[in-house]
């Protein structure tokens, strides 16, 4: 059985005007100890499906339709008692911005003490042995000092570290973590990653990374699936679609990486940007931004249809392969 | 000891030796306070015993106000008031039960706003509604009005004698429920700024159940604030319980507060005994005003916008 299994999950938000539908369709699992990627611009709907998966989304916005079926219980039938049993404990999640995440006014120790109390019947004493381990497990120098420390005195990729210690304490089996590396320097943010992706190995904890960053989903995870205006346009296995992509958004997105070996050229730019929700033009929602469009697709949403053992979602996937190998 | 040793070396307290103003006022603050607590031992006299007053001895003047061709009375150096009851005695009595009274109203005023604030702020829609619009409705009356209205309602149906015994506990309670909106307005407009933050999220992504969040998480993130209007609320009530005494609805003469002094004195002022009203005035208006400079240095310490660096 898969760890965590999404079916055509759909997020809207109900506002005066008109019921904004945010998320639609969405369907991925993961298996125990799996790393899966979403990669796609802000907006496209990534956060929101971490989010509707802890049943955290912000009101007005609802789960309408689709099942989050995690160890083949349903989570967006829970009420908040089973759920507040699962989050933090079962799942955790880290966040894009350590400055933000922890409490300004409480200590480390003091907010790893009660993340553990939270879930299990615990002394005092014995969580903080169980903190101390996590710090030294994310690498943080002399652990046991720190847990006094407040989150000002920290460093941002320190912050960041004990996010993850956080995250951890609880031996949970899936972690999202939402861009949990875009507030950090570059350095810091590879750093970072191999640590996670480290530790994410020796728990076999499975792994939701959410970014917008190719590289590291192609260094770190096993699947992936790049979203575009709250649709999955692209979906498979990293390797497969990193190294074949056949949406031109996954193309797009692949083009404007910098690469080392063309210098002194100007980095492609997808033109325009991703529709708004009450905005969606007819047929595929990336077509205004399309350079190879065509009749059908003003006309017609594609299907996510499987092309060379992934998921892609364009009339025209066909006729771009054939191009692509010609030029 | 640790606490203590970190407690000196931080900014605060940096702030607060670079700062005359904020010494000289804490220190007198701290006096009064000292002197209120020990009431009992420093006082020559117990002006609450009858039978410690005689009334041969009323209306001495302070020491250093002898007419020439007495002697000074060694036994009352601030004088007597009009019934024989030392001064001194009496204002450092007087001193203690305006403390309690304003200490322990603002711990009524505290404990229901801030109640009132996170559950307004964090639960937000109707709830919030409605407890600000009782806020709102609470504050266009006067705290005086509402105070006057209680208390002579609890005379007038449980007779002057039970309010006698009960006047502490009911002046506490009648402030401390007045103004209750100061607190809550104040709390819940830090809930709603504190409310949005990731940490808070983040709290909800560990796990932690809405009353922990509210207590431990966002609270404490409102703390400087409610520091900074508890120190003017502490003078508020100090100075709305002198007023209600003076109006004669306060504490009773038999058991004065600093007010109630100043009443009972007030008679006598044009009649050449000014010391029975003057000295407790004097006293009640140091104690406020170092009150409020204390606050008004802590406000400025404790907002970081404001920083002088």
């Amino acid at each position: 059985m898969a760890l965590i299994e999404v079916k055509n999950l759909c997020v809207e938000f109900p506002t005066r005007h008109a019921t904004l539908k945010a998320l639609r369709g969405v369907n991925f699992s993961i298996e125990k100890g799996e790393r899966l990627g979403i990669v796609g611009e802000s907006g496209a709907g990534k956060s929101l499906s971490a989010f509707a998966m802890l049943n955290l989304l912000s009101k007005p916005g609802r789960i309408a339709e689709g099942e989050i079926l995690f160890e083949g219980q349903d989570l967006s039938k829970l009420n908040d008692d089973e759920m507040r049993s699962i989050r933090g404990n079962r799942i955790s999640m880290i966040f894009q911005d350590p400055m933000m995440t922890l409490n300004p006014v409480l200590t480390i120790g003091t907010q790893m003490v009660e993340t553990l109390q939270a879930h299990r019947k615990i002394s005092k004493a014995a969580a903080r042995l169980i903190a101390i381990d996590r710090l030294n497990e994310v690498r943080i120098p002399s652990a046991e000092e720190r847990l006094e420390s407040y989150p000002h005195e920290l460093s941002g990729g320190m912050r960041q570290r004990v996010v993850i210690a956080i995250a951890l304490l609880t031996e949970p089996v899936l972690i999202i973590a939402d861009e949990p590396t875009t507030a950090l320097d570059v350095t810091i943010q590879a750093e970072i990653m191999s640590l996670m992706l480290d530790l994410c190995k020796t728990h076999n904890v499975g792994l939701i990374l959410i970014t917008h960053d190719l590289a590291v989903v192609s260094q770190v995870t096993q699947k992936v699936i790049v979203m575009y205006a709250g649709r999955v346009v692209e979906q498979g296995a990293t390797r497969a679609v990193i190294e074949n992509p056949r949406h031109p958004y996954t193309r797009g997105l692949m083009a404007a990486l910098p690469q080392q070996n063309t210098p002194g050229k100007r980095l492609f730019q997808i033109p325009g940007s991703m529709p708004t929700l009450d905005a969606m033009p007819d047929g595929c929602a990336f077509n205004p931004r399309c350079e190879h469009v065509g009749d059908d697709c003003r006309n017609k949403m594609p299907k996510l249809d499987s092309f060379e053992g992934h998921l892609v979602r364009c009339h025209k996937a066909e006729e771009l392969q054939i191009k692509g190998e010609k030029s | 000891m640790k606490r203590l040793k970190k407690f000196l070396a931080s900014d605060f307290f940096y702030q607060f030796k670079s700062d005359k103003m904020a010494i000289v006022s804490f220190t007198i603050i701290f006096t009064f306070v000292t002197l209120a607590v020990l009431a009992p031992l420093i006082s020559p006299y117990n002006p609450h015993d009858p039978s410690q007053i005689d009334l041969m001895d009323s209306e001495i003047p302070p020491v250093w106000d002898h007419n020439a061709d007495e002697e000074p009375d060694a036994r009352f150096w601030l004088g007597t008031d009009q019934q024989g009851r030392d001064m001194f005695s009496a204002i450092l009595y007087g001193l203690r039960i305006s403390l309690i009274i304003g200490i322990f109203a603002v711990a009524v005023q505290m404990v229901i706003g801030i109640a009132i604030g996170l559950i307004s702020g964090y639960v937000g829609g109707r709830v919030d509604a409605f407890f600000m619009r009782l806020a709102d409705i609470q504050l266009s009356l006067s705290t005086m009005m509402i105070a006057i209205i209680g208390l002579a309602i609890f005379q007038a149906t449980f007779g002057a004698e039970l309010y006698e015994e009960m006047a502490v506990f009911m002046l506490v309670l009648v402030i401390g429920i007045a103004e209750w909106p100061q607190y809550a307005r104040t709390v819940r407009a830090s809930v709603l700024a504190e409310r949005n933050k990731e940490y808070v999220d983040a709290a909800r992504v560990i796990g932690l159940s809405s009353p922990i969040i509210m207590v431990r998480h966002i609270l404490p993130n409102t703390l400087s604030p409610l520091l900074v209007i508890s120190t003017v609320q502490v003078a508020n009530a100090i100075i709305s319980e002198a007023a209600l005494s003076f109006l004669g609805l306060g504490m009773p003469v038999t058991m004065p507060s600093l007010g109630s002094l100043i009443s009972s004195g007030f008679e006598y002022i044009f009649s050449g005994s000014w010391w029975i009203t003057t000295i407790p005035a004097f006293v009640l208006i140091l104690l406020i005003l170092m009150i409020n400079l204390l606050g008004d240095w802590l406000r400025d310490v404790l907002n970081p916008k404001l920083y002088k660096g």
